[in-house]
């Protein structure tokens, strides 16, 4: 623990403003069209937590489960349990995302879990922020905006890429049939914002808290 | 306002639906159903334009994508205009305009037309090659006046009110076409279950189908259609893009689609729907059925309004409705143009006569027509078109097509509509897009598409692959996608296919241009590409001054140019060259095709990369503040950055020497936000840092930070940023705003390809942490406002950093300084960054607390003679250059990136351009960046010219002019002058010096 500088960077008392605290997302709940072929909710203000490690070394992937009880998940896929999920970046590096207020405790875990090996954990929880997207639509939206394929038979529920979004970068995660998951950075999310409104309106975008 | 050339009956079109729409200012009524040319033709309009080079009077020709010359100008408002609309593939919608786009102020009467007539020569064959030939000073004038007379449309010059998106589509197999080849492809691939796409570009499926006298099954054609589509509505898998035209054929079987969402219903787009869509498919297997385009025959004054295409009338007949004439005279080589016959008596009007090359036709078509009473000329063409603005007759001569001479004198007969048909040419062009040459098949009288040579995973169906036999177009579609959907891995499906009655056919007879008495040069016009307005006589002329290849050819004359591509002109043309050289097509080969097939709109190219959503704008946490305090923004890589913050109605100016003088005096504030920030942890980050930067990190202690100069191999700067420990293993990096993402992947290459055995990690967090700088001589006293730290100079000196609450926030801060004065960064994490900057200004009141945008911080920087990366350095300056060599490590014990580079003999030369600074001699003149340098001002022009301004500004704090340059062995120079010659003529005159002009001993950041 010592080698590294780890300290609660969250304040107890004092209210965050999530990437996207001034597009006003609260005010516009119930105000979209009925029947909205898009319902869009910000997970505000989670722990996000960028874990990097040698997934071949059983001692980490130990430590991981053992400081999260979930397993590594391999390449393109994400596990969760419940509010926690767990997603793989690349080869040697996964997104934690986990319940706000909870990233310095779970970060500490890992770090007690892992404790001689190499590897790092980084709080990012400031810089991005995930957005659900729920509905009959949201695949189209998905099909103006990237050119992944996001056809089931290729974008299974579980599958999670990094990929490109309208002119930016952000991860898609397939989270149940007609739910996904973006993950965007904090510096993008008002292009992000405009763009989602824009490429839903045709089918109607409903907001959720 | 009668309908002249309507049917009683007949048609897929609504006759209880009467749409009124202009053109050229008149009104006329047509019906659902009708494209525009069809309602043009009901009307009895023969002429929609006039021709591009001589301004002769044009009329529709055919009934699709080939149609040369109705090519229109669409929209009633300024901002709906479309250029380069064809009215074959325009769907007629009540209150469509439309107008002519050549032949201003009337296409009746035009002045152009009789300039053309006499003057003849204005624009010879090979104008464009000529012209390109001579002074490029000429061309503008050229250009000026081959556009006004070329009439290709204009664009509007309002902005569109409409919508066009596009989106991303991936396919197992696509279909391009639905007449009858694609229709059964689809259905085959589509069972199997495999993702289809089927695209078609026209109103309806169904391509000939639509429109044919064949029967399947013993029923209508169209019957067929519409339980093929029926079917694939089911097929869960299948999606269906009417009015979709698949444009190009890109690299990866990527091929775009241009979809026309709304046009056939007005021109604007019902509200919150998108007009036109691009689909980018990424597409497994594409089966071509792209179908074949009836070939037009060359004869004289075959352009006059009336003459037309044989299959071109079947369809304006069976599918709108519409006879465009009374009597009718055919020209033809083959079976498939008697169908013209069948259709025309069976609308009730009269045919003239056939004229066929054959000699003794006998297929099953020509039998049936002649059991009709049809006078059938045999061994014969049509040798010249009669009429001027419409057809009044047509020659007809006995020809002899071996020795391409017309045999007999031969009759005029009345008639008001001559059709021809010289063969079917296959749609090669997407097949052709990435350089696959089409093949000539001397059966078919036709190119088909070469092989794909595994750049196209493609198979083609239907005419386009020469097969036109109704029956056999079915069984090679379905063949085609059944193999499609195999080869992407599905298991094939059998089904059976409807029955088309058998023909006996005959083969036709090689007829491209028909002779004529007189020589080609003399006889009246023969036209070959009507788009372009090049005729026989063009393309002879071309091959006698010694244009042989099949490309100069096209280039001399047009043959093929622009929106027409080609596709009725190109095989006449190159068959007129290939005789006049006596060399067969298939030496001449074909010219190549390149995307679009038809003109696409710059809206949908665009999508929704437009206005407000033409490029990603990033935004730190303080946006809210900055927009609410007047800041005018500045972009640095896609970030907004408060560039200054005018106040009272300031200019930039006077807000920088205001914002300046506040940072000197007092206090002042810059959001720091948009800084590159990496996390480094690892035991090896030590040494990683070592190798990747110049100068040395071994003996950096934790709590202490450093600014370093990185490069790449060449020795040349290419990054810099402050970089603190952290821990023993833990470092964060800062980089320059722009160089952020090419830090990351820079440390990241390096680790994985050159250094894995370093163990260490790498995580972006600039946009976890916002940055706040305080800077100034009271940014101490503020700063202990907010804070729980210990702001003690000896408790935390400049270059360290301290952790603690900021505001109520934990914070890191760190004491370093880009303006030279004390200056604090505050960063916390992004989320909470607005109050704490709020309750810094709060705090700050008390010292007149200034915000600043980046152009106060870089007339700060400069005075100081702090560099900006790729400002002050353009990837050709070493850190020798800069005169920062105290920045280089020369003695670590592992070699690190630059070393060796800027070690190169050139990089140690003494003449190199070296960053100076410059004091204009005249105080109030600032250099412009940019300006070029030299140290002899009289020496005459090309002067030798010895470095350039790199930064240069007004410093209020100093109250001098000053700038940054680099100058040839500047370093040695100090005190010399050096002259800018301004491009007005004007010189300024400026004095060598440090490049650090403020506070040189670096006192004030340090106390």
């Amino acid at each position: 623990m010592s080698n590294v500088n780890v300290y609660q960077q969250r304040p107890a008392d004092i209210a965050g403003q999530s990437p996207l605290h001034h597009a006003g997302l609260h005010e516009l709940v119930g105000k979209g069209r009925k029947n909205a072929g898009i319902t869009l909710r910000e997970k505000k203000l989670r722990g996000h937590l960028v874990i990097r490690g040698d997934a071949k070394d059983a001692g980490f992937s130990g430590g991981v489960h053992k400081a999260l009880g979930l397993e590594l998940p391999v390449a393109l896929t994400l596990v969760a349990d419940g509010d926690t999920s767990l997603q793989w970046l690349g080869p040697d590096e996964w997104l934690l995302i986990v319940p706000g207020g909870s990233e310095f405790e779970v970060e500490r875990k890992l770090r007690t879990a892992l404790d001689g090996q190499h590897f790092s954990v980084v709080n990012v929880s400031g810089g991005q922020t995930l957005l659900e997207l729920s509905g009959p639509k949201v695949r189209e939206l998905l099909m103006k905006s990237s050119s992944y394929d996001v056809h089931p038979s290729n974008f299974p529920v579980g599958k999670a890429v990094g990929t490109v979004f309208a002119k930016s970068q952000l991860v898609i995660r397939h989270t149940g049939e007609e739910t996904w998951e973006l993950v965007i950075r904090r510096s993008f999310s008002d292009y992000f914002w405009l763009w989602l409104q824009d490429a839903s309106a045709e089918y109607g975008l409903a907001v959720e808290a | 306002m009668s309908q002249v050339n309507r049917l009683a009956k007949g048609g897929r079109i609504d006759r209880s639906q009467a749409l009124s729409f202009t053109f050229n200012g008149q009104t006329y009524q047509g019906f659902a159903g009708d494209s525009l040319a069809a309602a043009l033709l009901a009307n009895g309009v023969d002429i929609v334009g006039r021709s591009f080079k001589y301004s002769r009077p044009r009329g529709i020709v055919a009934a699709g994508a080939e149609e040369p010359n109705a090519v229109l100008q669409i929209g009633s408002s300024e901002a709906a205009q479309i250029p380069n609309v064809r009215a074959t593939q325009q769907a007629l919608y009540s209150g469509l305009v439309a107008s002519s786009t050549n032949g201003w102020p009337s296409v009746n009467t035009d002045l152009m037309g009789i300039l053309g007539k006499v003057g003849g020569g204005m624009m010879p064959p090979g104008f464009y090659y000529k012209t390109f030939m001579y002074p490029q000073n000429l061309w503008m004038t050229y250009e000026k006046y081959i556009r006004k007379a070329a009439g290709l449309g204009r664009s509007p010059t309002e902005v569109d009110p409409d919508i066009y998106d596009q989106m991303n589509q991936h396919c197992d197999v696509l279909i391009v076409g639905a007449g009858p080849a694609g229709l059964a492809a689809a259905l085959a691939a589509g069972r199997s279950g495999a993702r289809v796409i089927l695209a078609d570009e026209q109103e309806e499926f169904g391509g000939s189908l639509l429109d044919t006298r064949e029967t399947l099954d013993g029923k209508p054609a169209a019957d067929w259609v519409a339980q093929a589509i029926a079917e694939l509505k089911t097929l869960p898998e299948v999606t269906l893009l009417p009015r979709a035209t698949v444009n190009g054929y890109h690299d990866h079987n990527f091929l775009t689609i241009h979809q026309r969402l709304t046009d056939h219903l007005g021109e604007v787009a019902p509200m919150g729907q998108a007009r036109q869509r691009m689909h980018r498919v990424r597409a497994k297997r594409v089966v071509l059925a792209s179908g074949a385009h009836e070939r037009p025959l060359v004869y004289a004054n075959n352009d006059v309004p009336g003459n037309m295409l044989a299959g071109a009338v079947s369809t304006y007949v069976r599918r709108y409705g519409v006879a465009p004439g009374q009597e009718l005279v055919l020209s033809t080589n083959n079976d498939y143009a008697y169908r013209v016959l069948l259709d025309w008596l069976d609308a009730g009007r009269k045919v003239v006569a056939v004229a066929d090359a054959r000699s003794n036709p006998r297929g099953a078509w020509v039998e049936e027509a002649r059991a009709r009473g049809v006078r059938i000329l045999t061994g014969s063409a049509v040798v010249e078109a009669r009429g001027s603005k419409r057809v009044t007759g047509a020659r007809i001569c006995a020809i002899d097509v071996k020795a391409h001479k017309v045999t007999s004198p031969g009759e005029v007969l009345d008639c008001d509509l001559i059709v021809s048909s010289g063969g079917y040419s296959p749609v090669v062009h997407l097949a052709s897009h990435l350089g696959g040459r089409p093949e000539w098949r001397e059966d078919i009288l036709g190119f088909v598409p070469g092989p794909g040579n595994g750049i196209q995973q493609r198979i083609d169906a239907g005419a386009v692959n020469g097969v036109f036999a109704l029956g056999d177009v079915l069984a090679n579609g379905f063949e085609a996608g059944a193999k499609a959907a195999a080869e992407a891995g599905y298991k094939a499906v059998s089904g059976s296919l409807p029955q088309a009655e058998a023909r006996q056919e005959e083969p036709m007879l090689a007829l491209f241009q028909v002779p004529h008495d007189k020589p080609t040069a003399r006889a009246p016009k023969q036209f070959v590409d009507l788009q372009n307005d090049v005729t026989a006589a063009g393309i002879e002329l071309a091959t006698r001054e010694g244009f042989e290849s099949v490309e100069h050819v096209k280039r001399y004359t047009a043959l093929g140019f622009g929106t027409d591509q080609g596709k009725l002109g190109n095989i006449n043309g190159l068959a007129i060259a290939a005789r006049s050289m006596g060399i067969s097509i298939v030496q001449m080969g074909t010219t190549m095709f390149r995307p679009n097939y038809t003109p696409v709109t710059f809206g949908a190219v665009a999508g929704r990369h437009c206005g407000e959503l033409f490029d990603a704008k990033r935004y730190t946490a303080m946006q809210a503040w900055h927009l609410k305090n007047g800041a005018e923004f500045e972009d640095v890589g896609q970030w907004k950055r408060p560039w200054y913050f005018p106040k009272n109605g300031e200019d930039l100016h006077a807000a920088v020497a205001r914002e300046c003088l506040a940072v000197r005096n007092s206090v002042g504030i810059l959001d720091a936000s948009t800084l590159g920030k990496i996390d480094i942890q690892g035991p090896d980050a030590r040494e990683f840092l070592n190798r990747v930067y110049t100068n040395a990190w071994t003996k950096l202690d934790v709590g202490k930070a450093r600014y370093g100069l990185m490069c790449k191999e060449d020795g040349m700067v290419f990054d810099d940023g402050v970089t603190a420990c952290l821990a023993d293993n833990h470092f964060v990096m800062t980089t320059t705003t722009g160089g952020a993402a090419r830090v990351m992947e820079w440390l990241e290459i390096y680790h994985q390809t050159e250094w894995p055995e370093l163990k260490v990690y790498f995580t972006s967090v600039t946009d976890h942490w916002a940055t706040m700088t305080l800077s100034g001589p009271n940014s101490r006293k503020l700063l202990a406002k907010v804070t729980d730290i210990d702001l003690d100079k000896d408790a935390f000196p400049f270059m360290s950093w301290k952790e603690g609450l900021v505001g109520g926030v934990p914070a890191r801060v760190f004491r370093i300084s880009f303006t030279g004065e004390l200056s604090y960064e505050v960063n916390v994490q992004a989320d909470y960054a607005l109050g704490v900057w709020e309750q810094i200004i709060e705090a700050g009141k008390e010292f007149d607390l200034t915000p600043y945008g980046t152009e106060t911080m870089h007339v700060l920087r400069a005075e100081k003679g702090f560099i900006i990366v790729g400002q002050d350095t353009d990837a050709s300056v070493t850190p020798d250059d800069l005169n920062m060599g105290w920045c280089v490590g020369r003695t670590k014990p592992f070699s690190w990136i630059g070393k060796r580079g800027m070690n190169r003999d050139d990089c140690l030369r003494e003449d190199r351009k070296q960053l100076v600074g410059l004091k204009p001699v005249n105080p109030n003149q600032v250099l412009p960046e940019g300006a070029q340098l030299v140290f002899d001002p009289k020496q005459s022009i090309p002067m030798q010219m010895v470095g350039h301004v790199t930064s240069s500004y007004m410093s209020a704090a100093m109250g001098y002019s000053f700038a940054m340059a680099v100058v040839k062995g500047g370093l040695k120079r100090m005190g010399e002058r050096v002259f800018a010659p301004l491009a007005d003529g004007s010189l300024i005159e400026a004095e060598i010096c440090s490049s650090v002009f403020y506070d040189p001993k670096g006192d004030r950041q340090n106390v």
